[in-house]
């Protein structure tokens, strides 16, 4: 599936800062699943500085430095991308979860670099209830993909789907109290589960296309950015992605940015500030399917 | 598993040869100190403890205030040849540790080969991987570690410190004050020096510099002076000829690290850090609360290139205790001989059968995070068996993240105790620095004795003893004196940096709290010289008036506290000042932290007599009763020690005519007092002024005019000239327009202009301008009084424009911080919060 992608951050600060810097992770991560056609960022004062280069997972970051003093920032992020995700494998033909765990905890040759994703992270910190929550999806001996999906479900229908319940701030004990949040918090939570039963899994940064109600025409700029969760299948079957905000599994609606152990390793743009006082975010997010034809 | 574990006692004397008798390099030693005998020892470790108490040798404790160091008069001497021994075997593990931090920040092989376990990496809060694949010729350029010898008579490593392992100064330190306070036992003896090892350093940092232009610009890099270890860096910027700069000091353009100076912005080519990695950049890392303490692109610039930093960013991690169970086999991997200088016998938890082996014989090992260096081990038989349950189930729901060592008993050596020589298990701290290919140490170290309480084995001390630690020479053959000692030809310093804009700020500040201080002391003196007399006449009364008016344009009292001149309430107000929270303390607070902020840039003279000076105010300060029943002796004696805050002011100014080097700092905190005083004045005289009657009734003018007198030290000038009749155009002459009253406005003024003059470059600011018009009011004033028929009159017109004049030396202050500090905006973080996510589709 090809996309055009279109992704604008703005700050407008109350007094005008002198220095800024930030992280971006806003190009869309080349993948064997998905082909980066272009890929260009629009920051606007101009940079005194941009750098591109790839983050320690492999994502693709760039550093931006502004040195005039500036009273609103915005960098605009485009990209055409070309998705199209493999299935995953049968799910009855994956190992059992316990054997994929053991090997992740093993480390060495093969699963090492799954292990980075087993360890407790700021924002997706160990919690016994979330574990306990994961758990039933993984009665012993059942093949890993099958839990997964199972688990996948499960948030989807315990949650609600609340946008303002939450906040960047809100820990997964909580998201597991209320019952609801937004993508970011059931990712977080998948991921905390998962980690107590020793899987490795990681937080992955993207978008979703939107379909928009029967007889509309898509709205433009209404689309946001969206997370989901990497879930290791074992040395040999690598990764999988699944989205629990929707039950679905990521083959070609689903553009990637880049993943990280949780949203602070891959958050779009952040930044270091000098002056500025307060300050106001608005995000516009645009994800047009084109016509294969725009390949060519 | 682990097979031939030493045995764990009994503890090992360093004085005994295992044959009964004294080991040959302490023989001499023991000969001396007993020959002064234990009392006379206990009077020497008095002494050290004073010596360093004086000098403000302090360390900083975890949640602990600033204790004063404490060495212990009995040296630790240690062979040449045991001293070599150890020096190589640290040199290999520092080489196997630079392997291990380049290959975990580049291929990371050891994980892909199962060298080493993920658990000990990944989780790791040191491992910085925005540090993963930034070009770096070396990771580690100080490398320390903490030793003990064990029962059989083996030293081996308890902890490598691979960030910023702190010690060397205090080592310095020891060695000096040792010398001075116990000087027999030096006698006939050959030590090595410690000085060479600051030069190899200095050597390292200058060839670790970019573009090597011949003389690169070197900052040492520090929390500022709320760490614990600030005395140290203070220490080490002098000898490493490095700036001392905080986060603040730094800004990066442009893909390099600038410091901000009086001069402009210069640039830095090496960062010798004196804090985590993890505080180092908040752009790129998580920084916590230590977002102020941080360089935003500091990364971004050594990723580029275009500076260095030593240790690297991310050598932190090589502390986790955890990694020392697998040195072993990393040294093996990079095909190293095995570690002659091993690690004390430890296990990570996450090992198969380590978690058994500990819950079978839990008195033979001590428990602490696989991760974590800095937190202490845990014996566990020191537990309640409950305790112990709940550490070793945590143990077992999460074996990853524990470790356990052996419990080791350190060896022992003699200190002086309360009754007499006592032998102290023994922790040692040796530091090694790069040199060329390889690695020197210092010829010397830092032991440390734990208390008896401490005496738990293997436990780093929370509060110790320190110890002088001496390399004799006497086993080799070649005995040489510190003369004969080849030392390498000392390279030229160029200490690098004009003035830091921190620091001309800081003396800035340092200068106005000065002032501010010995105002408040000599108006408050005032008060109190009459409150004190029996009965007040309906003028004393009135000059009380005044005085209160003044008391309050300064801040010392409220508007209630003014209008109690006459009752009990006034006095309370006045002794209100001395309450922790009061002015009192608090002014003696900042000039306390200004000169502690300044430490680096004071000649130790300086700072060595005013802080000892300061601290005997601030006890006196305390020792005045302020308690809610009167008091009567109270305020006498509140006088007597603003005296000494008079006294303390007039040294301060003395030192820094007869210290400081002319222009730079010395110029910035001339000009904060000029400006305070000048503020003061005007302040003052607008309020004393203020006698409406006195148009008609010339004489109610005279209490003002003699406190503007009084205030300003100017009565006896004033009485040598005019004999005793008091008018306001004399008055106001020598207190606003006589150039030559070192206390009036005139002289502050004039003073003002020429620092400016002096400091250059500077006809943007309007500095001279501004300055010429306050003067050139100040004198229409004085001469506008003088001219006038009916001078009371005139002289009470001036308040409104004197309070103006008050108003415009306060912006002075902004423009010259604009100007020469170019203080930035704190930093803030942004992104943080999340734009609306996603719904369903």
């Amino acid at each position: 599936m090809l996309y055009r992608l279109r992704h604008t951050t703005r700050y407008v600060y109350a007094s005008p800062v002198d220095l800024a810097a930030h992280v971006l992770h806003l190009t869309p991560r080349a993948l064997p699943g998905q082909r980066v056609l272009s890929a260009a960022l629009h920051p606007r004062p101009d940079a005194a500085r941009l750098t591109a280069g790839f983050d320690h997972f492999g994502n693709p970051v760039s550093r931006l430095f502004l040195e005039g003093s500036h009273a609103e920032f915005e960098v605009t992020a485009e990209a055409m991308v070309d998705v199209g995700f493999p299935a995953p494998p049968p799910a009855a033909a994956t190992f059992a979860w316990e054997s994929v765990a053991a090997a992740a905890r093993a480390g060495g040759e093969g699963a090492w670099q799954a292990a980075e994703f087993l360890f407790p992270s700021a924002m997706a910190p160990a919690d016994a209830a979330v574990g306990a929550y994961a758990a039933p999806s993984f009665p012993p001996g059942r093949p890993v993909l099958a839990g997964l999906l199972d688990l996948n479900a499960r948030i989807k229908r315990d949650f609600a789907f609340r946008p303002g319940a939450t906040d960047i701030a809100t820990p997964v004990s909580r998201v597991l109290a209320a019952r609801a949040g937004v993508c970011q918090d059931f990712s977080h939570l998948m991921i905390v589960g998962l980690r107590a039963l020793g899987l490795p899994a990681r937080y992955v940064s993207g978008y979703l296309r939107t379909r928009p109600p029967p007889g509309q025409r898509r709205r433009v700029g209404a689309d946001a950015s969206h997370a989901w969760v990497g879930c290791w299948l074992g040395p040999a079957r690598g990764w999988v992605d699944l989205d629990p905000t929707n039950d679905l599994v990521v083959r070609d609606e689903h553009v990637v940015l880049g993943w990280g152990r949780d949203y602070r390793d891959v958050s779009p743009v952040r930044g270091v500030i000098l002056g500025g006082g307060e300050h106001s975010l608005s995000v516009g997010v645009d994800l047009e399917p084109l016509p294969e034809a725009a390949i060519r | 598993m682990m097979d031939g574990l030493p045995a764990l006692s009994p503890a090992r004397d360093e004085m005994a040869n295992g044959r009964g008798g004294l080991r040959t390099h302490w023989q001499d030693l023991l000969g001396t100190l007993v020959g002064l005998g234990p009392e006379a020892m206990a009077e020497r470790g008095a002494m050290l403890d004073r010596l360093f108490a004086e000098e403000g040798v302090t360390t900083l404790l975890p949640g602990a205030t600033a204790t004063a160091w404490r060495c212990d008069p009995v040296p630790l001497p240690i062979p040449a040849a045991e001293f070599a021994a150890l020096e190589a075997g640290l040199a290999q593990r520092a080489a196997v540790i630079e392997a291990m931090l380049a290959d975990l920040y580049g291929p990371q092989d050891l994980l892909a080969r199962g060298v080493l376990p993920p658990a000990l990496v990944f989780p790791n809060p040191n491992f910085l991987r925005p540090c993963h694949g930034m070009p770096q010729q070396q990771h580690l350029q100080l490398y320390a570690a903490d030793l003990i010898r064990g029962p059989d008579g083996q030293w081996r490593v308890l902890a490598d410190r691979t960030n910023a392992p702190h010690g060397m100064a205090y080592a310095l330190e020891n060695r000096r004050a040792l010398s001075r306070i116990v000087p027999e036992i030096f006698r006939a003896r050959h030590l090595r020096r410690m000085r060479p090892f600051f030069d190899i350093w200095q050597s390292d940092l200058q060839r670790l510099a970019p573009g090597g232009d011949g003389n690169p610009n070197l900052v040492l890099l520090s929390p500022g002076p709320r760490n614990a270890f600030w005395f140290e860096h203070v220490v080490l910027a002098r000898e490493l000829s490095c700036t001392l700069v905080e986060g603040g000091d730094l800004t990066a353009r442009d893909g390099a690290v600038f410091l901000k100076t009086l001069g402009g912005l210069r640039r830095v080519d090496v960062v010798l850090r004196r804090q985590d990695g993890r505080g180092l950049d908040p752009l790129e890392l998580d920084a916590g609360d230590a977002l102020a303490q941080g360089v935003s692109g500091l990364l971004d610039a050594a990723r580029e290139g275009s500076l260095v930093i030593a240790n690297a960013p991310g050598s932190d991690m090589a502390e986790a205790p955890g990694l020392a169970a697998f040195l072993p086999a990393v040294a093996a991997h990079f095909g190293a001989d095995p570690l002659s200088l091993p690690s004390v016998p430890t296990l990570w938890l996450g090992q198969p059968g380590a978690l058994e082996a500990v819950v079978r014989d839990p008195a033979q090992w001590l428990l602490r995070p696989a991760l974590d260096g800095v937190a202490p081990p845990v014996p566990l038989t020191d537990l309640t068996s409950a305790a112990r349950e709940a550490l070793l189930a945590r143990a077992a729901a999460s074996p990853f993240s524990h470790a356990a060592s052996l419990a080791l008993p350190p060896s022992v050596a003699p200190c002086v105790g309360p009754d007499g020589f006592e032998p102290r298990p023994i922790v040692l701290r040796l530091f090694l620095v790069r040199r060329g290919d390889g690695w020197a140490a210092l010829q010397g170290g830092l032991a440390r004795a734990l208390a008896p309480a401490d005496a738990l084995a293997g436990r780093l001390p929370r509060q110790a003893l320190a110890k002088d630690v001496w390399v004799a020479t006497e086993d080799t053959g070649e005995i040489q004196g510190p003369a004969a000692l080849a030392i390498p030809a000392l390279p030229i310093r160029r200490p690098t940096g004009e003035l830091p804009s921190r620091a001309a700020d800081n003396f800035f500040w340092f200068g106005r709290y000065l002032e501010r201080l010995e105002g408040a002391a000599r108006l408050l003196r005032s008060v109190i010289a009459r409150l004190e007399r029996a009965s007040l006449s309906p003028r004393e009364l009135a000059s009380l008036q005044k005085l209160a008016a003044c008391l309050r344009v300064h801040y010392l009292v409220d508007e209630e506290g003014e209008r109690a001149v006459g009752t009990p309430a006034f006095p309370r107000a006045l002794l209100a000042l001395l309450r922790p929270e009061g002015t009192l303390p608090q002014l003696t607070g900042q000039v306390g932290r200004a000169m502690e902020l300044l430490r680096d840039r004071l000649t130790g003279e300086m700072y060595t007599a005013s802080n000892h000076a300061l601290r005997e105010l601030q006890g006196a300060l305390r020792g005045v009763p302020t308690g809610r029943s009167e008091n009567p002796r109270a305020l006498a004696q509140l006088s007597e020690v603003l005296g000494g805050v008079l006294v303390f002011a007039a040294m301060v100014s003395g030192l820094a005519a007869e210290n400081m080097v002319q222009g730079g700092g010395r110029l910035f905190l001339d000009l904060g007092r000029r400006l305070e005083r000048a503020r003061a004045i005007t302040a003052e005289l607008a309020v004393l002024l203020v006698e409406p009657m006195a148009a008609t009734q010339p004489a109610r003018l005279e209490p003002g005019l003699r406190l503007a007198l009084e205030l300003r030290d100017s009565v006896i000038t004033y009485r040598n000239r005019y004999v005793t009749a008091l008018q306001p155009a004399p008055v106001l002459d020598l207190v606003l327009a006589e150039e030559g009253n070192p206390r009036g406005l005139a002289f502050q003024l004039l003073a003002m202009r020429d620092a400016f003059a002096s400091l250059g470059g500077d006809g943007e600011s309007g500095m001279p301008i501004a300055i010429g018009a306050v003067l050139a009011e100040a004198r229409a004033m004085a001469g506008e009084v003088a001219a006038a028929t009916r001078q009371a009159e005139a002289a009470i017109a001036l308040p409104p424009r004197l309070s103006a004049m008050h108003e415009s030396l306060g912006e002075l202050s902004d423009i010259i911080a604009r100007r020469w500090f170019a203080l930035l905006p704190e930093a803030q973080s942004v992104g943080a919060e999340l734009a609306a996510m996603k719904g369903a589709a």
